[in-house]
């Protein structure tokens, strides 16, 4: 019984003695990679969801050329003021591009578009900004005013980012999202439902209230006072690209006494 | 000394016997030679390809695989049913590898059998030759459905005898690019009309006969025809659109589609053998049977399934919780939504098309009976769907949210407030968690039970207690006679009615109506009215007079095709089901008995597990396997992975 024991001891010795031989001998990723999303028509970054994760909002794709033409993409998530930075990125040559609610950088087809950059990522940081045609541009005219029966309207004019009629498509959301914290967008728990005003459109219905000042109130009767609230306004259009991104304008607070 | 003589002689001769023959073919694997020079051969191999046909049927499930054991159903993702099992999700099983081994035994079969034909006489080989053509055509159609263009291949890639060295050397030349989306339907399209030339009129139950290459050839076409009118996302690599159609090309495939269909004419029916003009029940039953009867002149072509060799669950699943079998808690997977059954005509409906459930002061409208409300609902949504109280197997099906124990003098307000996704307020109403419950008594003395016997019980975990979710279970392909003590996983032996001629009505509808709105003349419209109403009268609903929208026959598509998993592929090439699915919660009918009144009313709300379903629009190109691009570099990716 005795000699079983020790038997087993030893082999266990040895086993993770010999398991220990073999190191991880390929440097760490330690580059770091920033950048902007900027609007071409206002040089403005271009507000994004509270974080473009896969499929939800602005996205930066990675590909690394090092090893193959065609290489499965990495994909980077941008916070939800059009910048992103990340700092565990390994050396090497990227072609890197962006896609969100703005027209492709990359499009194929009988006019193909390529705008991504082709980069080294190495010597510690390396800024990659991108400049982009949002498809729907949305700018404050004026604070967000409370309202007597304690809901909070905000006025804002929507207008096109783009002047290609391939990607001026029908409006179908104009949502007014308002959040207690400063991260507010349609990711399911960034905005409160209760009192975000929430409209879809169909057909053409939505485009006619493209270009003019629009006012948006919340719903759901006063919103709860003595706290800050935090607003903004999100909307998107037909055009059918990692399931419909919004176009933003920037976070505004509102404080209810 | 002769001895040794000897014997070094018979060692020569030994040694001369062993020359004549070392390379014989291996004994133990099958030789073409034994299967392609008799009739036996030849079914095994079909047999083989067959089952593999990629159909979305009773063992398909879009987190498993085809032929699978299925848990939770398809239907749960397209907004016709909810299921404790089913998530909101793509297809996860990466359809790719599977798809071109079959491919390639079509091809194999295609190349081999003409040198074997003299064994056999034409319109044999004729035949075999459509079947194979049929399933690489089915097996495109599945891939491009999917996943847009994909790559190409029409026949065998290697030769035979080949070395691993050799076909090293020619790696590249296997590295096939993807085709255009356009070439891979219209490769479809040649396949089977040349299956539809060679196929005889008439096949063996289980296997495709002319007619079925054509009715194929409708779907498949009509898909083309819809992607080119309503898709807008675009990929394209050198000369070719991997994602997308030109705009261009809607005519030709509505016609395709139209004129594929038109070949059915006459040779098909829909199954009216019990139906009777104008009676309700008779109707009912006959709608009930089209998914039962095996000598039904609507089947175009099914997939055979017999116990005990080849077997499905359907019934196990989606009986109701109180008919459920002996073997674990397999019941009630597939529970019709609020949204599917408004479809429907006959009910009660608010001006906005939604169920009415209150009178004009607001109070819940009482019912002696949870059936009273569906008196007037059209025939084919009682073939289709449990309704609550309705009977089935000779029970009748006990649906029912709690016991409203409140006082019903002056009528009864909302539990809660239109549009509400909060809980049901725990005052004045009692539930059970499970079907063991404690009956709560009545003012007069009887004791009831706060939930059905098959729902719909508070937890509604997936590993919960199971019940129906909605107020609502599935009827269509249940077996009405089969004992309780088979309604066991493996035993369910119906048939599925992968093309039937409503179908193929259905399809000449809809191309003749969007060739129509194309300017393609009005008899194609004409068509469609006529089809349309073909299959109203036989569901006995109320026949359409004129017809302005397309929106009339996918409704009727919805209806009529309804937990037949092809509504799902429907949804995606119309290109709406992201606009359906945009984190979207599903409603639920709620029966609940008021004590006090001693009656039934009905709470129409959201989803009470608050599951919300979101189309990805990228979901519309699916993921090319990862895989399939590290082993072949040249498959470029969809857009968006």
């Amino acid at each position: 019984m005795k000699n079983t024991f020790y038997y087993i001891a030893i082999s266990v010795t040895l086993l993770s003695a010999g398991a220990c031989s073999k190191m991880d001998n390929y440097d760490a990723p330690d580059q770091t990679l920033r950048g902007r999303v900027i609007d071409a028509g206002t040089g403005k970054n271009m507000q994004g969801e509270v974080s473009g994760e896969n499929g939800t909002g602005t996205r930066i794709e990675l590909k690394e050329l090092s090893w193959s033409d065609n290489p499965t993409p990495l994909y980077l998530a941008t916070m939800q003021d059009g910048t992103y930075n990340n700092t565990k990125i390994f050396a090497g040559r990227y072609k890197i591009s962006a896609d969100g609610a703005f027209v492709p950088l990359v499009q194929t087809g009988a006019t193909p578009v390529d705008k991504s950059q082709t980069v080294d990522i190495k010597g510690g940081v390396t800024t990659v900004d991108f400049t982009v045609e949002p498809f729907l541009r949305v700018e404050w005219m004026g604070e967000p005013v409370l309202n007597t029966n304690g809901t909070v309207s905000v006025q804002v004019k929507i207008t096109r980012g783009t002047a290609d009629p391939a990607y001026q498509l029908n409006v179908t959301d104009i949502n007014l999202y308002i959040n207690n914290y400063p991260y507010v967008g349609n990711n399911a728990n960034s905005f409160d439902a209760r009192y975000s005003n929430r409209v879809a459109y169909s057909g053409t219905t939505g485009n006619n209230l493209l270009g003019q000042t629009i006012v948006i109130t919340t719903i759901g009767g006063a919103l709860p006072a003595k706290r800050d609230w935090y607003v903004r306004i999100g909307t998107r259009t037909t055009f059918p690209n990692l399931g419909r991104p919004f176009n933003y304008n920037e976070v505004k607070k509102i404080s209810i006494p | 000394m002769k001895k040794i003589i000897y014997s070094i002689v018979s060692v020569f001769f030994l040694a001369i016997s062993a020359c004549e023959k070392l390379d014989v073919p291996p004994l133990n694997v099958v030789q073409d030679k034994d299967i392609f020079t008799n009739e036996a051969g030849i079914t095994a191999y079909m047999a083989r390809i067959y089952s593999r046909l990629p159909i979305e049927d009773f063992k398909y499930s879009p987190t498993i695989n085809f032929n699978a054991f299925v848990i939770g159903s398809f239907s749960g993702i397209t907004g016709e049913a909810l299921s404790r099992d089913m998530p909101n999700t793509v297809e996860t099983f990466n359809y790719w590898s599977d798809a071109y081994s079959l491919i390639r035994e079509c091809n194999y079969f295609m190349e081999t059998l003409p040198s074997y034909a003299t064994n056999f006489n034409t319109t044999q080989v004729n035949t075999w030759l459509g079947e194979a053509r049929f399933i690489r055509a089915a097996t495109y159609f599945a891939l491009v459905k999917r996943y847009g263009g994909v790559p190409l291949v029409d026949k065998v890639l290697t030769k035979p005898n080949q070395t691993i060295s050799e076909l090293n050397a020619s790696i590249e030349e296997l590295k096939i690019p993807r085709s255009s989306e356009e070439k891979v339907y219209d490769m479809i399209g040649a396949d089977l009309d040349y299956a539809y030339t060679n196929l005889p009129e008439t096949n063996k139950p289980g296997k495709v006969n002319r007619y079925a290459a054509a009715a194929f050839k409708s779907r498949a076409m009509l898909f083309a025809g819809t992607i080119a009118k309503y898709n807008v996302i675009n990929l394209t690599s050198g000369a070719d659109r991997l994602c997308g159609i030109p705009s261009s090309k809607t005519v030709a495939y509505y016609k395709a589609s139209y004129d594929a269909a038109a070949l059915l004419n006459g040779k098909y029916n829909l199954y009216t053998r019990n139906w009777v003009a104008g009676d309700r029940s008779a109707i009912y039953q006959n709608f009930v049977n089209v998914f039962l009867d095996a000598s039904s002149q609507e089947n175009i072509f099914v997939r055979q399934y017999k116990y005990p060799d080849a077997v499905h669950g359907y019934d196990a699943l989606s009986v109701p919780k109180q008919l459920e079998g002996p073997g674990g808690n397999y019941s009630s997977e597939t529970n019709p939504t609020l949204e599917f059954v408004e479809m429907f005509e006959g009910l009660p409906k608010n001006p906005d098309g939604t169920i009415q459930t209150l009178d004009a002061g607001g109070k819940y409208i009482l019912y002696n009976n949870t059936m009273d409300l569906f008196a007037n609902a059209e025939p084919r949504l009682r073939a289709t769907v449990i309704l609550p109280g309705d009977m089935f197997k000779g029970q009748s099906i006990e649906i029912r949210r709690g016991i409203y124990t409140g006082s019903a003098a002056g009528g009864i307000s909302p539990l809660l407030p239109a549009g509400s996704t909060a809980n049901y307020p725990t005052t004045n109403i009692v539930t059970s968690a499970a079907v063991l419950q404690t009956p709560y008594t009545l003012p007069n003395g009887t004791k009831m039970n706060p939930a059905g016997a098959s729902g719909v019980f508070t937890n509604l975990a997936a590993n919960g207690p199971g019940g129906s979710i909605t107020g609502f279970s599935v009827r269509k392909y249940l077996v009405p006679d089969k004992p309780t003590a088979e309604v066991v996983t493996n035993r369910s032996e119906q048939s599925w009615i992968e093309l039937r001629y409503a179908e193929v009505l259905l399809n000449a509808a809809e191309a003749g109506f969007e060739l129509n709105a194309a300017g393609q003349g009005g008899s194609y419209l004409s068509t469609a009215l006529t089809n349309l109403n073909l299959i109203r009268a036989r569901a006995g609903a109320t026949p359409a007079v004129s017809l302005t929208s397309i929106d009339t026959i996918r409704r009727e598509r919805r209806k009529e095709l309804a937990f037949e998993h092809k509504v799902y592929w429907d949804l995606r090439r119309w290109r709406i089901l992201d606009q359906e699915q945009n984190s979207s919660l599903y409603r639920v009918l709620m029966p609940f008995y008021s004590s006090d009144a001693g009656k039934y009313f009905f709470d129409a709300r959201t989803d009470e597990r608050n599951v919300r379903f979101t189309f990805d629009t990228r979901w519309y190109y699916q993921q090319i396997p990862t895989g399939a691009i590290a082993k072949s570099p040249n498959l470029v990716q969809n857009p968006g992975f």
